[in-house]
Order: structure tokens, then C-alpha cells, then sequence
């Protein structure tokens, strides 16, 4: 356990939250984070430990190894008090998304589709359903239109009925906070759920 | 420009450049992040420099230095990391050194405050004020 010298002693940081921010490889995650973080997005490199798949594997090493990826990220701060950080998670599907370390303590994600590479995102859905974490899929229509209605985008993502789907600009300022905004009220649903049970 | 001079690093914020030329394992004498029983500090987590950091700021060197130097003001562990050009989780080693000789302090999120529903009513409400 990490000690706190005397908290007294020095200024109180803001309780910090997160969000993250995923989707293949040139979806528009750091465009969607720069759209809306109060900084230019920051760059960071994290150790993503992946479990090497088969087909990669020719020295028959039955090895997790550790891939250094980058990671872009933002901020936003709600107040004195609190910060919100947007986590764009590296878009390669090939990491394994052993996204772990990223998403451990999210309070949502935000999966971005480009309608052009339905596939590139599958990986992200099937993620955040696997570790229970609140999500929405949010279609990035880059020029205002987007090659496939929402109900064909479903069926294609085989998405579960409760998982919501929009569409959002992610070099829209306003696009993009009520993209986060979705994915904030599906957090306060289920936490809301659970304070009740 | 010096290294350790921290308005330096806004103007150096674009893309991560080459990798620096130091292995990490170098800087953290060999030790990795989470190899305890303790998790890895997670990203958003603050860490700010402690009045004793601070007092002895100049006695310190290289990344201990440039760490307690740049944590005059909160800030998040991949802030620091990001800022200072090092790998995230040798931040997270030197951080927690620095932690231990009680020359920064770290703030571990609790995950029952981040979910707490009133801190999420704050996000929402603090993130409808944002104009378009």
C-alpha cells in the first residue's frame, strides 16, 4: 500500500475519474479527446502485456510478452475538486486488448466505429462486455454521413439491445461531450441501480 | 534547452519522439512496477511534491529531481510521465521511491468515490456546462 505523508502538509489533488476512449486503429479517439480536453493531448508510453496468439507465435515461447504502445489522453477539469481524464486506449487490435492496466477503475468507455471498418471495433465491444464495464458505440461520421443505418450497424456489431448506439462528429466540441455524456447517465443508471438493490 | 527546465515541456508536448537513449530498467536499478503485492498505481492517480521534497528539491538528481520539480502542482502520473518524456511505469517507480522517502505524496484513487453516485451527478453536470 502506497503511504501519504501527512496530507496537511501538502495541497489536496483533485479527486481524479476516467474514461476510455477506444476503437480501431484511425477512428478518431485523440481527435475526439483534443476536441473536448482542456490540454493538447498528451502522449504516453504504456506497457501493454499481451498474451502472444498462435498464428505470431513461431519460437513456440508459450510467453506473455510486454509491448510498449502509445496512448494518447486528456483532461478536463469538473472542478477544484475533480478531474475528469479521457483515456484513448492504442488502437491496435493485434495488443490482445489486455487494457488492464488502462481501464482498471474506468467509470465508462467510449467506443468509437468508423461504418467503413466495422471490424476494427470488435475487439472494444467484446472488451468492455467481458469486464462488465458500462459502454456506448458511438459512430464517427467523418463528413456528416455514414454509410449504414444504426439498426445495420447493430446486427453487424451484434450488439446487445441495451448497449447504446449514436452518431457523433469527434472534431465537434458539443459532439463529443454529449458522447461522454451518454456514456456518464449509463454509469449514474447502473450506480443508481445498485445503490436501490 | 536544459532538460530539467519544466516550461520546456508544453513546447515538447507533439508525438512521442525516438525513445530515449537510457533503458528504463536503468533508471529504476532494475525493478518493475506491480512486482510487489501492491497493484500499479493507475494512471489518473495524483501525485504532488511534499514541502520536504520540495525543501531538498536541489540536492536531488535527475529524474528524482525532475519528478519533485514538476509535482509542485497536482498532477496525474501520466501527466508526469508524458511532461518528463519516461516510460509510465518507470514513473510509477520513481514516484513510489519518492513516496517512501516522503518527498511526494501519491493519492491512489478510491474506486468507491469515482463510482460514488453523487460524484457522477458532478461529472454530468460539470460536463453539461461545457460549450459546443
Amino acid at each position: 500500500m502506497v503511504s501519504v505523508p501527512s496530507p496537511t502538509e501538502t495541497e489536496r489533488p483533485p479527486l481524479p475519474v476516467k474514461l476510455v476512449i477506444a476503437g480501431g486503429f484511425g477512428v478518431g479517439k485523440t481527435t475526439a479527446v483534443a476536441s473536448i480536453s482542456e490540454i493538447r493531448p498528451l502522449t504516453t508510453e504504456a506497457a501493454i502485456t499481451e498474451v502472444a496468439a498462435g498464428v505470431d507465435d513461431l519460437t513456440h515461447t508459450p510467453a506473455k510478452t510486454t509491448t510498449t504502445v502509445a496512448m494518447d489522453f486528456g483532461c478536463l477539469t469538473i472542478d477544484p475538486t475533480l478531474k475528469l481524464y479521457l483515456f484513448g486506449t492504442p488502437g491496435q487490435e493485434r495488443f490482445g486488448f489486455m487494457w488492464d492496466d488502462l481501464v482498471e477503475g474506468a467509470l465508462g468507455g467510449l467506443v468509437i466505429v468508423d461504418t467503413r471498418r466495422l471490424d476494427d471495433c470488435y475487439a472494444a465491444v467484446d472488451y468492455f462486455e467481458y469486464k462488465d464495464i458500462p459502454f456506448v458505440v458511438a459512430i464517427n461520421a467523418f463528413d456528416g454521413t455514414i454509410e449504414h443505418d444504426l439498426d445495420e450497424v447493430r446486427w453487424a456489431l451484434d450488439m446487445a439491445e441495451h448497449v447504446p448506439l449514436i452518431v457523433f462528429d469527434a472534431r465537434k466540441t458539443g459532439s463529443v461531450r454529449d458522447a461522454l455524456l451518454a456514456v456518464l447517465q449509463l454509469a449514474l443508471s447502473r450506480a443508481e441501480a445498485a445503490v436501490t438493490t | 534547452m536544459a532538460a530539467d527546465e519544466p516550461a520546456s515541456h508544453e513546447a515538447e508536448a507533439g508525438p512521442v519522439g525516438r525513445a530515449p537513449a537510457i533503458r528504463p530498467f536503468l533508471l529504476t536499478a532494475g525493478r518493475v512496477s506491480g512486482g510487489g503485492t501492491a497493484p500499479p498505481l493507475p494512471l489518473e492517480t495524483q501525485v504532488v511534491s511534499t514541502p520536504t521534497g520540495l525543501s531538498v528539491l536541489n540536492s536531488l538528481t535527475f529524474e528524482h529531481h525532475d519528478i519533485v520539480a514538476a509535482c509542485r502542482s497536482p498532477q496525474s502520473v501520466a501527466e508526469l510521465a508524458a511532461g518528463l518524456r519516461l516510460h509510465l511505469n518507470v514513473i510509477r517507480v520513481l514516484a513510489e521511491d519518492l513516496c517512501a522517502a516522503e518527498y511526494l505524496a501519491i493519492y491512489v484513487p478510491d474506486i468507491r468515490a469515482t463510482h460514488d453516485v453523487s460524484v457522477l451527478r458532478r461529472i454530468i453536470d460539470g460536463l453539461r456546462a461545457v460549450p459546443d
